[in-house]
């Protein structure tokens, strides 16, 4: 499956390998704890953000989650 | 329409699923690509974090092209098919619950399309697990309305049984 943004499928791919092994793994086991893929997934990012803005996407900026205590980290 | 409360008015479907929910919910992380759905051309994660309660929130964009009938795409005066969605979903690994929320974040002047489904361990089998998918779609400012709403209803619903 691609990413949205085309040159961002390569970095998307290997996001997604760390995290359904860290997901079946980690986190369904219980462990939530430590997150494994963070590098890769700012750099997933940082392409990903730059191709929404291109492709003039209308997402806004995510600010979801009003029922979670921990506010997630901001990728830009 | 509100994340929080993702949805609404049933029209509900239950689906059971021959499988124990740690898998169904694997495979439904990696969901995308799925040869029965081959309208998904893309997706991105754009968030995802772990929240206080130990459950796992993750924002995803989708890209997906509608396969619209060629006569449907006339009337509704676009050649552009190319819809992008925004999905929210939590995972909970302790009360073993997966909550899916999306909507269209483009088209958004023609059609809203609303879809909430959940997964959770049938309560009779523990080796099955339950789908759950309810979708509110509004056709705005068309005549024919009423039949592109039960078009999509039709699509959403068959793919949901695959």
């Amino acid at each position: 499956m691609n990413s949205v943004g085309e040159a961002c499928t390569d970095m998307k791919r290997e996001y997604d390998q760390c995290f359904n092994r860290w997901f079946a793994e980690k986190f369904l086991k219980g462990d939530g704890s430590g997150d494994p893929c963070t590098d890769l997934f700012k750099r997933y990012q940082q392409c990903v953000q730059k191709a929404i803005k291109e492709k003039e996407i209308p997402i806004e900026g995510l600010e979801f989650m009003g029922h979670s205590k921990e506010k997630p980290e901001s990728s830009s | 329409y509100k994340w929080r409360d993702c949805l609404l008015t049933p029209d509900d479907y239950v689906f059971p699923t021959s499988h124990p929910w740690d898998t169904v919910i694997k495979a439904a992380m990696r969901k995308y690509p799925n040869p029965m759905n081959p309208c998904v051309v893309g997706v991105d994660v754009l968030e995802r974090s772990v929240d206080g309660r130990g459950r796992l929130h993750s924002h995803r964009l989708l890209s997906t092209e509608w396969g619209l009938p060629g006569f449907v795409k006339a009337i509704l005066g676009t050649s552009r098919t190319l819809t992008y969605i925004k999905e929210h979903s939590v995972v909970d690994p302790v009360e073993k619950k997966m909550e899916l929320c999306s909507t269209n974040i483009t088209l958004t002047n023609l059609v809203s399309v609303n879809e909430r489904l959940v997964y959770t361990p049938h309560p009779e089998d523990p080796e099955m697990t339950v789908l759950t998918q309810e979708a509110i779609i509004t056709v705005k400012g068309i005549s024919l309305g009423s039949y592109l709403e039960s078009l999509m209803a039709n699509t959403i619903s068959s793919n949901a049984k695959k």
